[in-house]
């Protein structure tokens, strides 16, 4: 066999387009992995993602901001208003105002008052209320907090007192009755708050009132210390972000970010580890024969006839369900470990074939004749000559590798602690997006782990005609 | 009696690469009886040749010009169904370099031997198995070899086995393209007296490929020697061994080592040239220790020596 | 071969009696043949306390029968032997259609569903795969051929779970033109065959061509791959030269030779789609052993996820078994 220059392989991997558009594809993984790694915290699985109460603030089940440019901006914007000082300051009274401009149609979600780090001496009362575009004022609530140094969190939705007020508000102002135990069950707050009834065929509905709505928190204290750190409302919207939010209001584009790192760790180390493994697995068998290489042979043998994704299954479930073991090895590493061990016979047996075609070749006689050591022959000899076949393998486990851990995620056995984007698609399984259109939580994901499987199905498929013709003559 | 007519024939490939004139403007006759050995290096275009005259040629490659014709007929301009029907085989037939692969494996030797029986007369099964072992028997081989796969042969058996298939339809011309090149020195003997045996038994006309000057020595009444994709000699086996006129043929006869000889080897210097971009003139005037001006201008046309020898050189 | 199967079942006994699995798996036989006994005795025995020592008396036998009594390592033989006999005790999330929890039952019965939609799915897409890899490995260079080898790329970087999804969502919620899930619709009384039939087609349709998409790509690169390596052989220029009708060229020489390595990679395909189909069932609903070893790892079903193991890797070794006898059938070269 003619030994190619590095040139020549070079020029004959890069002649394809397919290589290019794999190298090319490749590039960008690594691009958005070293931001990843440089911009987002390591410990981004367990502080944030499954941390629930960090997205509390965020839109649940919307999709990408971008739809509304197909939708002619039909989707209510998510918006957070915030004032860190009181707008009005008197005796006696605080008044913080923040403005909301409702321009849509669409009602939100809900609407969140959050009143930060509340400190007083003595008693003091908050009061929140709005006025709406139309002049009309509704008082929503009252809180007295009990002690200092707390935050308040108030959810619109589903609070008794809320909808006593907006029961008594349609009432007093519209004549229409609606109980608050309707207002609740019909999670009609939104409606009325930002709605003016309009009957008809003597069933009651609400036309959305646009315009400028302004948030009123007054803190009546006597207390001349008594402050509120920051005030915020949040106006749930109905899209948020680059790519939708799941059912805990999660940014999907966060988790797909940080799965471009670890598609790419667990491909590759799975594919390099079991390359190496079979590789020298292949050429000790086929350089020393006999016992040897009985002995590998059989075990390959066994190993090449186990499917793969059950044992894995398995493996996996074994280490969950053992306490010892899940506390000292990360599931990851399980992963890794097992994909190898069921993969590396398959590259053996074709390495160790080579081996022993290469090992009839006269050079290699030579070699022995003029004294070179077992190693140097396997070393300096056979293995570059089998490397391109190796090298060409490794692209090919690579996508298996990825698509392995996702099929685990889905079943619940991949690591909790580091997202992935099998691991979004599970949730999104668990959560029926399917059967609710919830688009976004599930294309994306997908479409990225093809697309880090077909990357490396290019390189290898670009590194076909270097390794095609040696395979051939072997 | 002319068998075959090759007029100006070429052939060429296609490739991405370029044009490859692998056969470029190749006339010879061949009798019925004789047997005409084509001698040159690999590369020389002496199997696309005998591919050739099949019209067997595998693309990109395709026969551009010329015709060949044989026993009248021309085979050149046939439709492809008459060609497979009733030359195929039949009239013409081919031995294959290297029978390692040339056999069917998944079928038994006997069944490999009948099929051209069957698909070309209309003959009975038994008969045509009959036939086989006759052939089998006369290519030395025993006749429970029929019943054998490809693989269970050794190599010189599975050439006999070719040899055999080639020539069970009794055809007009049979090519054979460096029958023996994949076989060691013994078997090697034993082949070539076959060839001898067939020869003289069943006055076969043979065309012989090979770049082994000494076995065309052993079995043909004529020889053309080529290179480059061009006939540059072509007399009897006598003349042109004996009385070699282009220095190309001159220089191969040299490099042959003797026995007896206390000469040293001399060889020819240089590589054949590719055949994408040979050289102007005369394709042989790199390598050529005679070299003048003309050689590197134009291209030596064919001269009669007198005695059928013919030679393509400007030394003439 | 048959080395290998032990070889499978020793590895998965030592695995699991390591990890103390096998001692619940063997404890949930035991207290439930316990359980059946205790009923029968109390028939006959009425006194509570000599009931108790019975049963004790009872269950110390039954220990000792399943060697529970001795250290791990001697339990492992016990193991493996309740494994390949399929006895394994009764599942404790999943009943099957008829109402028995045994193990056993429950797989027997989903496993012609996955059966049918795996088979059904592998065969449709071979035979495409099959009809245009040939197609195209005679037209070498042309569009298709070109074609296919990013059509195979695709095929096999696609989840085929996640494609179920996306075709899920496209065709059960958005066009609403076929079920989302499940066997047969549920509700449906008529004991019309053709319309239960019909009805079993409806959802078969979707789980299929999710199968089909995933699998029909590799399957189209790999038939031409081989097609065109044989036509590069010698003896198929020889039978030309024979003057051989095209036709027998083309089956004699070219099929023929290719048939070997073509079938070998049917046969591994449908072991590996009936191990892939795991997840795709999972998605689908369809009531075969993949959703059923879904449902079991969610539930921790012990059991059940052993039972599945086993069986598939069993499914797998078998069609391993079955690919070296149609080898030596088909190539008489692998005979000696």
């Amino acid at each position: 066999m003619r030994k190619l220059l590095r040139n020549e392989l070079l020029s004959i991997f890069l002649s394809s387009n397919t290589s290019k558009v794999g190298i090319t594809f490749l590039a960008i993984m690594i691009i958005a992995s070293a931001y990843v790694v440089i911009f987002m915290p390591l410990d981004f699985g367990l502080r944030y993602w499954n941390n629930p109460t960090f997205w509390a603030d965020y839109p649940k089940l919307v999709p990408p901001e971008w739809v509304n440019i197909f939708l002619g901006g039909k989707l209510l914007r998510h918006t957070i208003l915030v004032a860190e000082k009181p707008t009005l300051s008197l005796e006696g009274v605080k008044q913080y105002i923040l403005t909301y401009s409702h321009d849509s149609n669409q009602l939100p979600q809900t609407v969140v008052f959050k009143l930060n780090n509340i400190t007083f001496t003595y008693t003091s009362i908050i009061e929140l209320s709005v006025r709406r575009p139309d002049g009309r004022v509704i008082n929503l609530l009252v809180i007295q907090p009990l002690t200092s140094g707390v935050s308040e969190r108030v959810d619109l939705s589903g609070r008794l007192e809320v909808a006593v007020a907006l029961s008594r508000f349609l009432k007093d102002e519209f004549n229409v009755s609606i109980s608050t135990t309707e207002i609740i069950q019909r999670k009609l707050e939104f409606k009325i708050l930002m709605g003016t009834p309009v009957a008809s065929n003597g069933y009651v509905d609400f036309k959305t009132l646009r315009g400028n709505y302004m948030f009123n928190i007054f803190l009546r204290s006597d207390d001349p210390t008594a402050r509120i750190g920051s005030v915020e409302v949040v106006v749930f919207g109905w899209c948020y972000g680059f790519m939708g939010t799941d059912h805990l209001g999660r940014d999907l584009s966060q988790a797909l970010l940080y799965g471009f790192p670890v598609a790419l760790l667990i491909g590759v180390v799975t594919s390099v580890i079991t390359a190496t493994i079979g590789a020298l697995a292949g050429v000790v068998s086929g350089y020393y024969g006999g016992i040897v290489d009985e002995v590998i042979q059989r075990l390959c043998d066994i190993l090449n006839n186990i499917p793969l994704l059950p044992l894995l299954i398995f493996f996996m479930f074994v280490i969950r369900m053992n306490e010892e073991l899940r506390r000292t090895i990360s599931p990851l590493a399980v992963i890794i470990i097992v994909l190898v061990v069921f993969s590396w016979a398959g590259i053996a047996i074709i390495v160790r074939s080579m081996v022993l075609s290469i090992k009839a070749q006269q050079f290699i006689e030579a070699s022995i004749a003029v004294g070179a050591s077992s190693i140097r022959v396997m070393f300096r000899h056979i293995l570059p000559q089998v490397a391109p076949f190796i090298f060409a393998q490794m692209m090919f486990l690579t996508p298996s590798a990825i698509l392995s851990e996702a099929a685990l995620s889905l079943l619940g056995l991949s690591d909790p602690s580091i997202p992935t984007w099998g691991q979004i698609l599970e949730s999104a399984f668990a959560n029926q997006a399917m059967y609710l259109g919830l688009w976004w939580w599930i294309i994306p994901p997908g479409l990225l782990i093809m697309y880090s499987a077909i990357t490396f199905v290019f390189i290898a498929q670009g590194l076909e005609p270097i390794v095609e013709p040696r395979l051939r003559r072997v | 009696m002319s068998l075959l007519g090759v007029k100006n024939l070429k052939i060429y490939y296609f490739t991405l690469k370029g044009v490859v004139r692998a056969v470029d403007d190749v006339s010879f006759n061949v009798r019925e009886g004789e047997v005409l050995g084509i001698a040159g290096e690999s590369g020389s275009g002496k199997s696309t040749l005998g591919y050739g005259l099949m019209r067997l040629v595998p693309p990109p490659g395709r026969i551009v010009g010329g015709n060949i014709v044989v026993s009248g007929k021309d085979i050149t301009s046939m439709d492809e169904g008459t060609l497979r029907r009733e030359v195929r085989w039949k009239v013409i037939s081919m031995i294959f370099q290297g029978a390692l692969n040339a056999l069917n494996p998944v079928y038994t030797i006997g069944k490999q031997l009948v099929e051209p029986i069957i698909f070309h007369e209309n003959v009975g099964l038994k008969e045509a198995y009959e036939r086989a072992v006759e052939m089998v028997r006369l290519v030395g081989l025993n006749e429970d070899v029929l019943r054998r796969y490809p693989h269970e042969l050794s190599g010189g058996m599975k050439q006999r086995v070719m040899i055999a298939m080639a020539l069970i339809l009794r055809p007009k011309l049979v090519i054979a393209d460096e029958p023996t090149t994949a076989l060691d020195v013994v078997i090697q003997a034993q082949i070539m007296n076959l060839f001898k045996k067939i020869k003289k038994e069943f006055n076969q006309s043979i065309i012989f490929i090979t770049h082994d000057l000494s076995l065309i020595a052993e079995i043909a009444d004529n020889v053309a020697v080529m290179y480059a994709g061009k006939i540059i000699e072509y007399g009897t086996s006598d003349n042109v061994f004996n009385i070699p006129k282009h220095p190309y043929t001159q220089g191969l006869l040299k490099s042959i080592p003797r026995l007896k000889s206390k000469e040293k080897l001399s060889w020819i210097p240089g590589t054949p040239p590719d055949l994408r971009n040979p050289p102007t003139g005369c394709r042989f005037h790199p390598r050529c220790p005679y070299v003048m001006d003309v050689c590197r201008r134009e291209e030596p046309p064919i001269k009669d020596l007198g005695g059928s020898h013919l030679v393509a050189c400007w030394l003439y | 071969m048959i080395a290998v199967l032990y070889g499978v079942l020793i590895l998965t006994g030592v695995i699991i009696g390591v990890t103390g699995l096998s001692d619940i798996v063997l404890y949930n036989i035991v207290d439930e043949r316990l359980r059946i006994v205790k009923q029968q005795l109390a028939i006959k025995i009425k006194d509570p306390e000599q009931l108790n020592r019975a049963v004790e008396e009872l269950k110390q036998e039954f220990i000792r029968a399943y060697d529970l009594d001795k250290p791990w390592y001697a339990r492992i033989p016990r193991v493996i032997y309740q494994i390949m006999i399929l006895d394994l005790g009764t599942s404790r999330s999943t009943l099957s259609f008829s109402g028995s929890n045994k193990v056993a039952d429950i797989i027997l019965e989903r496993l012609p569903n996955t059966v049918l939609m795996v088979t059904t799915a592998v065969l449709i897409s071979s035979l495409v795969g099959l009809v245009v890899g040939l197609w195209s490995a005679s037209k070498v260079g042309s569009f298709l051929d070109r074609s296919t080898s990013l059509i195979s790329a695709i095929s096999y970087s696609l989840p085929t779970w996640w494609f179920g999804m996306v075709v899920i969502l496209i065709f059960a919620y958005e066009l609403r033109l076929f079920p989302s899930g499940g066997m047969t619709t549920p509700g449906l009384t008529t004991t019309d065959p053709i319309t239960r039939f019909l009805d079993l087609l409806w959802h078969l349709f979707l789980p299929v061509l999710t199968l089909f998409v995933a699998l029909v790509g590799s399957w189209i690169y790999v038939t031409r791959s081989i097609v065109i390596s044989i036509t590069k052989e010698d003896f198929i220029v020889v039978g030309r030269a024979k003057g051989l009708p095209e036709r027998v060229i083309r089956n004699r020489y070219l099929l023929r030779n290719s048939a070997p390595p073509i079938l070998t990679n049917m046969v591994l395909g449908l072991a590996g789609s009936i191990t892939g189909a795991i997840l795709t069932e999972a998605i689908f609903n369809w009531p075969g052993m993949g959703s059923l070893y879904y449902n079991a790892i969610l539930s921790a079903d012990i059991n059940m996820i052993l039972a599945l193991t086993y069986i598939y890797t069993l499914v797998y070794v078998i069609a391993r078994f079955i690919l070296e006898i149609l080898y030596v059938v088909l190539d008489p070269r692998v005979r000696y």
